[in-house]
């Protein structure tokens, strides 16, 4: 590939020299004789300059023929799908289009390059971020690492998160946004996914609004929404969004001890008149936000 | 609406207001803001005897739901609650040849009202017709719902500000319900149980 292109470009290089010198030897014929030539044998000095133009044309020649013959020929059309009918676009302001594609072909082409190389280097350096317990060789065939998915693969796992945990029930009551409710005796959290990813969450009381954008008229809730943000942020992963959402929730569940679990370092209920609100991210135990 | 614990405070040698003041103090000091003041009554009504055998009825009023009438009705079996609009009052009053109340039970629990985090608590001096019976001391955990699962916490937090005089048991309209939503009417039947035990108390003799 890239002898070619180094063989197409001299090619080129020798098509524009021999246009150049042509170029030139139809000057000399169209001025004719010039003062320059002199009086003395004005006619001999006029063809022997003309004579040396041609031989320069005429090696040019070789030269385009010889970087013709080492080009291999491309093996048929190319095939460039519907983009073939831009250029028959007659429309003045839309003739440029066809120059846009291209670089923007050539963007993402980069845009792919530099990505691969870039998760190359991630996968090497992994963070194991999230719970290997739920990574069993038969789930990660299914597990997809893309997370711009349709709707029904998010709502597909949520019901299957949802028959994991018996004690609390998730809703999504959206049929086009599945932005799931999990509402349990503890609290309710409204989750906004994007494809796969967890965008936002919020976590509210009981008998509050499933509204995303108002917080919590509680502190203790206000404060989970929080730390519910630093987890959604310490669990994602671009490489695996399945297993990253798989691992928020088993995080998130451990919620259901908010106000009967005392913290693990001070063995107290309340601090600062609030219950133990921070769970560990691995082991689930609860702390208070000084504790921690 | 949260859990609430109502549980009665001794005021020992001290006067109501005295009693309410070293609490208020003590509630201050921990980081709390008062918020108001706050009322709840109850009014009691029987049956007359041609109405059959002879039923209860106990209409409470909470400053905290305001435009609520609670009532409760016992039959000798069982008790019924209800809770409606404040148009329940006039019933009641269209109903006196029915149901008749003596004046001396009217009870009440007022005082001032404290936020702090997200508890709220009310130190409620206690009167029966005017008299005053004693102190009840209304904590409520407004996130949580469930009584057996923020019981411990609520015992900590009594215990923290009312020391050994908090209660080491849920109140016993509780104590089969701790795994229930907790609902407003709950707090009622909280208020009529110790508002029925001062009724029956002999007068403290303090003034207010
Ligand atoms: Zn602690």
């Amino acid at each position: 590939m890239e002898r070619d292109l180094e063989q197409l470009n001299s090619a080129l290089n020798s098509v524009k020299i021999l246009r150049s010198n042509v170029r030139r030897v139809f000057e000399s014929v169209s001025n004719g004789l010039r003062a320059d030539h002199g009086d003395d044998g004005k006619e001999s000095k006029y063809i022997l300059e003309l004579q040396e133009l041609l031989t320069t044309v005429n090696n040019n020649l070789r030269d385009v023929e010889n970087s013709m013959s080492n080009l291999t020929p491309p093996p048929g059309p190319f095939s460039l799908g519907n983009t073939t009918y831009l250029s028959q676009e007659t429309t003045q302001e839309r003739q440029a289009l066809y120059g846009q594609l291209v670089n923007t072909y050539k963007w993402t082409d980069k845009i792919r390059e530099y990505s691969a190389l870039a998760g190359n280097i991630l996968a090497a350096n992994s963070f194991n971020k999230t719970y290997k317990t739920f990574s069993t060789t038969k789930r990660r065939k299914t597990q997809t690492s893309n997370h711009n998915v349709p709707p029904e693969v998010i709502e597909n796992l949520i019901t299957s998160i949802d028959r994991l945990f018996p004690d609390v029930t998730i809703t999504t009551n959206s049929p086009f946004v599945p932005n799931p409710v999990i509402q349990g005796r503890v609290l309710k959290a409204i989750i906004a996914f994007k494809g796969l990813m967890i965008e936002w969450v919020v976590v509210k009381a009981h008998a509050e609004s499933n509204d995303l954008w108002t917080e919590s008229r509680y502190k203790v809730f206000r404060k989970v929404t929080e730390n519910c943000h630093a987890a959604m942020c310490h669990f994602y992963s671009p490489m695996m969004p399945e297993l990253a959402v798989r691992s928020f929730l088993h995080w998130f569940h451990s919620y259901n001890t908010l106000f009967s679990a005392p913290c693990k370092r001070c063995a107290n209920h309340l601090h600062n008149n609030l219950p133990p609100t921070w769970r560990d991210l691995r082991n689930l135990e609860p702390y208070h936000e000084e504790c921690k | 609406m949260g859990v609430t614990i109502l549980t009665q405070f001794p005021t020992e040698n001290r006067t109501g207001p005295q009693t309410i003041d070293v609490l208020s103090k003590r509630i201050m000091a921990l980081g709390a803001v008062q918020q108001g003041q706050f009322l709840v009554d109850c009014e009691t009504y029987t049956s007359v005897p041609q109405l059959g055998p002879q039923r209860t009825v106990h209409v409470l009023h909470n400053s905290e739901q305001p435009a609520t009438v609670f009532s409760l009705l016992e039959t000798g079996s069982k008790t019924i609650p209800l809770a409606t609009d404040g148009l329940f009052d006039l019933l009641m009053m269209k109903m006196s040849s029915f149901y008749t109340s003596k004046k001396q039970t009217k009870a009440e629990s007022k005082g001032p009202r404290y936020e702090i985090g997200d508890f709220c608590v009310k130190l409620g001096t206690v009167t029966v017709s005017s008299n005053f019976k004693g102190i009840l001391v209304e904590v409520e955990y407004k996130p949580c719902v469930v009584p057996a699962m923020c019981w411990d916490l609520l015992k900590e937090f009594l215990q923290g500000f009312l020391g050994l005089s908090g209660p080491t048991n849920p109140p016993t309209y509780l104590q089969n319900r701790m795994q229930e939503i907790y609902s407003p009417i709950d707090t009622i039947h909280q208020y009529l149980e110790h508002f029925t035990l001062f009724r029956k108390s002999p007068g403290i003799g303090m003034r207010p």
